[in-house]
């Protein structure tokens, strides 16, 4: 009896780890509506073209990308993650290298091209209000958002260590984009005390549209793609462009993943200029692929985050991969404090 | 009905574990916990000394910031709320399924356990669009000319002691429950007939002979609420942030599983210390019993 068991966990085991043909693979990112366009605009493609399943996981958990890595067995082929992250863990060996003779770089923003990484969407952190809470006259700039006699009462902001609310706080200080890096912590954290008492953090994009919606907090910073789809559902949210924060999520491929090859192809129509517009056109978001623009409808096209141009200020993913664990740890120490 | 019975069971059958017999069924058991529970946390718990270095530098950052410090004080004062306002909360409940007629009992019994089985996120999120500055409470409250500012309910303190509280509840209920139903009656009617008021009734008689009810129901909130997370990140402010929380940052966003290691090291310590106390107090035979 006891060997039959064996014999048949054996048997199991070999079937879980055969790596012959494999006909699906996972792709991760943070789920909601954003992960929602992401299957529909390139994983159903993918498996119309290929007929190999794409699995949906998530949300993106950098801790799990680090334990199957170490473990050797890595159950994410490609991975939607934020770009900072994605920099620093390539600079780790935590991801495969990226194949760009499958992936076709020279049509994609070169900003969020690295060796290890490519752009996956690229959004921006824009100024939103309830109007029917707060009028027409809603907030227009960084300084007026943290500017508690004017505008009185909560607003919400991101709450995890990510490239954006920092930013926001130094420009609401004064600073010029030309000067925001090196970032000015001290500067920014005093600057975020002024208001402390008056944020409720958001940690998720619905969770951003729920506090918005119900006017629980009438204004805040916002992943620009999470107020038009709040839009669509009839609230009436005002927003502003004014030095709106770009940053971009990248997909990856964690090491050793199990089906490299096919996360190398999945990626290539991701990043595809038709599968960057039809993920733009679902999300508002920007696509990463220069060539999108023209495959879209024009009217859309206007509104989203590559179009405001001129006064737009670029996140540096760069300074914040080589950061990330420093201010991490700071921001956390201030959130708890 | 299911919980009372396996833990109406349980106490007999450790009495039993002295005959090796007895050893060869929980083998299994055994097994599936060293594999999938134990073998992890103590690869957890070694990286705390391992990394990044080997040594004890991430407690020493652990036990030597503020920050830190101010975390594990509020994981406790939170636990200590809950656990007090559980007892105050759930002795009435429990005196009351033990003392009515069985057909009303099971009723109670039924909403007790349903709300245990709702999904958990379900739940704290219904607190959330209660509580909320603009929730039903503080839209009730406003209309009916009691209040003029909305009370500040969420993303604080309040807000983590009433979610936790309410789901906390019901492992306080079944417990002493349990132990109400076993005190003889008689015993209350005798300190009457002697002359006993109601209230020396209470407190000289059924709450010391429910004592050991009441200590290992607080011990089990007590220690599910140090290790909770969900109810906290969602009801709580940063300001108010929860120890399970903190490893989770350390562990997902900030990737820095020596210091995560560490922490869970520290809450592991903590948590054993608080049982050992209580089987000092109470013996072994009175953990999660609910009578004979």
């Amino acid at each position: 009896m006891r060997k039959s068991f064996i014999m048949a966990a054996a048997a199991a085991a070999i079937a879980f780890t055969a790596p012959a043909f494999a006909t699906e693979m996972v792709f991760t990112s943070w789920g909601g509506t954003t992960q929602d366009a992401q299957k529909a605009a390139w994983a159903d493609k993918f498996t119309a073209e290929t007929k190999i399943n794409v699995l949906q996981d998530g949300p993106t958990d950098y801790g799990k990308i680090k334990a199957m890595v170490e473990s050797g067995n890595v159950n994410w082929d490609v991975v939607d993650v934020e770009g900072d992250y994605a920099v620093q863990a390539g600079n780790k060996g935590m991801l495969e290298k990226l194949d760009f003779k499958v992936i076709d770089k020279s049509k994609l923003d070169p900003r969020f091209v690295t060796d290890y990484s490519v752009g996956s969407f690229y959004y921006s952190f824009i100024i939103g209000f309830n109007a029917d809470a707060v009028g027409a006259e809603g907030p227009k700039t960084w300084a007026d958002l943290f500017d508690t006699t004017k505008f009185p009462g909560k607003r919400t902001f991101y709450k995890w260590s990510a490239p954006g609310v920092i930013e926001a706080a130094l420009l609401a200080d004064g600073v010029t984009p030309d000067k925001l890096y090196p970032l000015d912590l001290d500067r920014a954290f005093k600057k975020l005390d002024t208001i402390k008492k008056d944020i409720i953090w958001w940690s998720g994009g619905a969770q951003s549209q729920q506090l918005l919606a119900s006017a629980e907090a009438p204004y805040g910073m916002f992943w620009n793609g999470r107020l038009t789809a709040l839009k669509a559902t009839g609230v009436n949210v005002g927003e502003s462009w004014e030095q709106n924060i770009t940053a971009a999520d990248a997909l990856v491929v964690p090491k050793s993943a199990k089906n490299r090859d096919l996360a190398m192809k999945f990626i290539a129509l991701a990043t595809s200029a038709q599968g960057q517009a039809d993920m733009a056109t679902a999300t508002g978001y920007a696509p990463v692929n220069t060539q999108s623009g023209q495959l879209m409808d024009a009217a859309l096209r206007k509104t989203l985050p590559d179009q405001q141009g001129a006064s737009q200020v670029n996140a540096d993913m760069r300074y914040w991969a080589e950061h990330r664990d420093e201010i991490g740890e700071r921001w956390y120490a201030w959130q708890a404090k | 009905m299911s919980v009372m019975t396996s833990t109406t069971s349980f106490a007999p059958e450790l009495r039993q574990r002295r005959r090796p017999s007895g050893f060869a069924y929980i083998a299994p058991a055994l097994l599936l916990i060293a594999l999938f529970f134990i073998v992890p946390i103590a690869s957890l718990l070694l990286r705390s000394v391992l990394e990044p270095t080997p040594g004890l530098s991430n407690y020493a950052e652990l036990f030597g910031s503020w920050t830190y410090v101010r975390i594990f004080a509020n994981t406790f004062l939170v636990s200590a709320l809950v656990t007090l306002l559980s007892v105050i909360i759930g002795f009435p409940v429990a005196w009351l399924l033990a003392i009515i007629p069985n057909r009303w009992g099971s009723v109670l019994f039924a909403i007790i356990l349903l709300s245990m089985w709702t999904n958990l996120l379900a739940r704290t999120y219904a607190w959330m669009v209660l509580l909320q500055r603009t929730g039903v409470i503080n839209k009730t409250l406003i209309n009916l000319g009691l209040i003029d500012q909305p009370l500040v309910m969420v993303n604080n303190l309040t807000g983590v002691t009433i979610g936790m509280t309410y789901i906390m509840l019901p492992f306080i209920i079944l417990p002493l429950r349990g132990v109400i139903k076993d005190i003889e009656p008689g015993i209350l009617q005798a300190a009457a007939l002697c002359g006993a008021t109601k209230w020396q009734c209470l407190w000289g008689v059924l709450i010391p002979l429910a004592l050991p009810g009441i200590a290992s129901g607080a011990l089990m909130v007590f220690v599910m609420s140090l290790g909770y997370f969900v109810t906290p990140a969602l009801l709580g402010g940063t300001a108010n942030m929860m120890v399970a929380e903190m490893i989770a940052q350390f562990v997902q966003s900030l990737v820095n599983w020596g210091m995560g290691g560490a922490a869970a090291l520290v809450l592991l310590v903590v948590t054993l210390l608080l049982y050992a106390i209580q089987l000092r107090l109470f013996g072994v035979g009175r953990i999660g019993q609910e009578g004979q």
